[in-house]
C-alpha cells in the first residue's frame, strides 16, 4: 500500500492535516465557533458550484466564497451577540440553499463532482493540493508561533483583551478567513460533511486529557495523526470512505476517552 | 495629568436613558471608588470609560500615556469572566502570566523579571501554591483572586475593578484594599473601582462617586450628585 504515489500523498496530506487541525479546532471550540467550520464547509458547496457553473477551477470560487462568508459571520457574530449560534445558523441554511440552487442551474452533469466535494477523497488528493497543505500548513503554524499569546488573550475574554489594545475585530475576521480557507483547502479531501469533525473531534479529545493550553496543542497534533493514519488504512484495507471511516476513529477515541475518565473518577471515589 | 476624563456623559440603551449628567476626572495616584444600588448602571459607566461602550452624548477620553511618558497601560478586572468554565484548559500560571503580555511581551519570552512579577501577584493573592492547577477547578473565590493576580502581574498604571472582592472574605478584602491603596499612593496609580462595601472602603480610598437617582429623571435613569473628595491624595504627579 506504501509503495502506491496516492497513498503516499494521501499520508502526507494526513500529516499536514494533523499539524493544522488542532490549532483552529481549539480555537473554535473555545470561541463558541464548533458550528462555523460546518457553515463554512457548506458555503464552500456554494463556491464549488459556482465554479462549476461559470467554468472557473472551483478551489478558487471556493476560497473567495469562504472569505466573504467569513468576514460576514464576524459582523453577524456582533449583531446577535447573545445568540450568536443564530448567525451560524442563518449562514449555514443560506449556503446550502445557494450550493442548491447553483447546482440546479448546472444540470450538465456536474453531479460526479459535487459528490468528490460532499463526501471528499484522500485517495484520489493530487501533488497540487500537496503543496497548497504543505504552504497552508507553514503559514498556519508561522501565525500561531507569532501570535499564540494575542491569540490566548482574545480567546480568554474578549473585553479584557479589547482593554489590553488588542484589535479584536480585526484578530476575529482573520481568524474566521484562516479558517474558511483551511476549509476550502481540505474539504475536496476529507469532504464538506465531515471537515468539521477533522477539526473539531480532535482538539475536543484533547481538551479531556490536557491541563494546560499549550498541551492542549501538542496533544491534539498525534491524536489527528492516529484517526488520519488509522482511518487512511481502514479505508485502504476495507474500502470504506476515507473521511467516514476517519471520523468514526476519532468518535471511538473521544468516547474510550470519556469513559475511562468517568471510571478514574468513579475509582477514586471509591 | 488624568487618566480618565469623562464630561457631561449620558448613555441610553435602545432610547431609554441609563445615565446622564456624569463628569468626573481619575488622576495618577487617585483611588476612587464607585458605588450605587443594585442596578445603577454601574458597570455600564465603566464599559463606557473602557471604550467597550459607546457613549450617546458627552466624551470619555483616557489618556495615551502614563505619568512618564509612556504608553499607559490599563488592568481590568471585570465582574464575570466566561471562560472560566471547568473547560478552559488553562493553568493558573498560564493564566497570571497571560497579565505580562501587555508589558511589551506580545511576540517576546517573559524574561526573569517577568515571572518574579508573576510570582509576586501570585502569592500577593495566596495562589502560588495552586498555579499548576487547571483554572476551571477553582471555586468562585480562587478565580476571583487569580483575575486579581493577573492584574496585579501586568503592573498597570490605570485599575479599572468591577466588584472585584465579590467571594472574598474580610480579612483578604483588607489586605487587597490595602495593597491597592499602596499601589495608589506609593507608586501613583490610579484606581477606579466600583464597590458595595462603602464603609470598609471609604478608608482606603481618596474619591467617592456615587450614581444616584435624582428627581426629574426618568425611571431607570441614574447620575452622580459630585465626586467627593475623602481625603487629600498622598501621591503627587507633579
Amino acid at each position: 500500500m506504501f509503495l502506491y504515489g496516492f497513498m503516499q500523498r494521501a499520508f502526507q496530506a494526513s500529516l499536514l492535516i494533523s499539524l493544522i487541525a488542532p490549532f483552529l479546532g481549539l480555537f473554535l471550540i473555545l470561541r463558541r465557533q464548533s458550528l462555523m467550520a460546518d457553515t463554512l464547509a457548506h458555503v464552500s458547496l456554494a463556491g464549488v458550484a459556482l465554479g462549476l457553473l461559470v467554468s472557473i477551477n472551483p478551489t478558487w470560487t471556493n476560497i473567495l466564497m469562504v472569505i466573504v462568508i467569513a468576514v460576514l459571520l464576524e459582523y453577524m457574530r456582533m449583531l446577535y451577540r447573545t445568540y450568536s449560534e443564530v448567525s451560524v445558523a442563518i449562514l449555514m441554511s443560506s449556503g446550502m440553499a445557494l450550493a442548491l440552487f447553483l447546482m440546479s442551474l448546472n444540470q450538465g452533469g456536474t453531479s460526479l463532482n459535487i459528490n468528490q466535494f460532499l463526501f471528499g477523497s484522500i485517495v484520489t488528493i493530487s501533488k497540487e493540493q500537496v503543496w497548497i497543505l504543505y504552504l497552508l500548513a507553514g503559514f498556519i503554524l508561522c501565525l500561531y508561533l507569532i501570535f499564540r499569546k494575542a491569540m490566548y488573550v482574545m480567546i480568554f475574554d474578549e473585553e479584557t483583551a479589547f482593554t489590553a489594545g488588542l484589535p479584536i475585530k480585526t484578530m476575529s475576521i482573520l481568524f474566521n478567513v484562516l479558517t474558511g480557507v483551511t476549509i476550502a483547502i481540505i474539504m475536496p479531501i476529507v469532504g464538506a460533511l465531515l471537515v468539521s469533525a477533522i477539526l473539531i473531534i480532535p482538539a475536543a479529545i484533547s481538551m479531556r486529557l490536557s491541563r494546560s493550553f499549550s498541551s492542549t496543542i501538542l496533544i491534539g497534533i498525534p491524536i489527528t495523526l492516529t484517526g488520519m493514519l488509522s482511518g487512511l488504512v481502514t479505508s485502504y484495507e476495507y474500502g470504506t470512505p476515507p473521511g467516514a471511516t476517519i471520523t468514526l476513529i476519532l468518535v471511538t477515541i473521544l468516547a474510550i476517552i470519556a469513559i475511562f475518565k468517568k471510571l478514574t473518577q468513579v475509582f477514586k471515589l471509591v | 495629568m488624568h487618566y480618565i476624563k469623562v464630561a457631561e456623559l449620558a448613555f441610553h440603551y435602545e432610547k431609554q436613558p441609563v445615565l446622564t449628567n456624569i463628569s468626573f476626572e481619575l488622576n495618577p495616584g487617585d483611588f476612587v471608588m464607585l458605588t450605587g444600588e443594585n442596578g445603577a448602571a454601574k458597570t455600564t459607566l465603566l464599559r463606557n470609560v473602557l471604550g467597550l461602550l459607546k457613549p450617546t452624548t458627552g466624551q470619555v477620553s483616557l489618556s495615551p500615556k502614563n505619568r512618564f511618558g509612556e504608553k499607559l497601560t490599563l488592568g481590568y478586572v471585570p465582574q464575570q469572566v466566561a471562560s472560566f468554565n471547568v473547560g478552559f484548559p488553562s493553568t493558573v500560571l498560564e493564566l497570571v502570566n497571560s497579565g505580562r503580555y501587555q508589558r511589551g511581551k506580545w511576540f517576546r519570552k517573559l524574561n526573569k523579571d517577568d515571572k518574579e512579577q508573576v510570582r509576586l501577584a501570585l502569592e500577593s493573592v495566596g495562589m502560588w501554591d495552586m498555579r499548576y492547577k487547571k483554572i476551571g477547578e477553582l471555586s468562585g473565590g480562587q478565580k476571583q483572586r487569580i483575575s486579581i493576580a493577573r492584574v496585579f502581574a501586568t503592573d498597570p498604571d490605570l485599575f479599572v475593578l468591577d466588584e472585584p472582592t465579590t467571594g472574598m472574605d474580610t480579612k483578604s478584602r483588607e489586605e487587597f484594599y490595602k495593597l491597592l491603596k499602596h499601589n495608589s499612593e506609593v507608586h501613583g496609580k490610579g484606581i477606579l473601582m466600583v464597590s458595595h462595601d462603602h464603609e470598609e472602603l471609604r478608608n482606603y480610598c481618596n474619591k467617592h462617586i456615587e450614581l444616584i437617582r435624582q428627581e426629574g429623571l426618568p425611571w431607570r435613569c441614574f447620575s452622580m450628585d459630585s465626586c467627593k473628595e475623602l481625603s487629600k491624595p498622598h501621591f503627587s504627579s507633579l
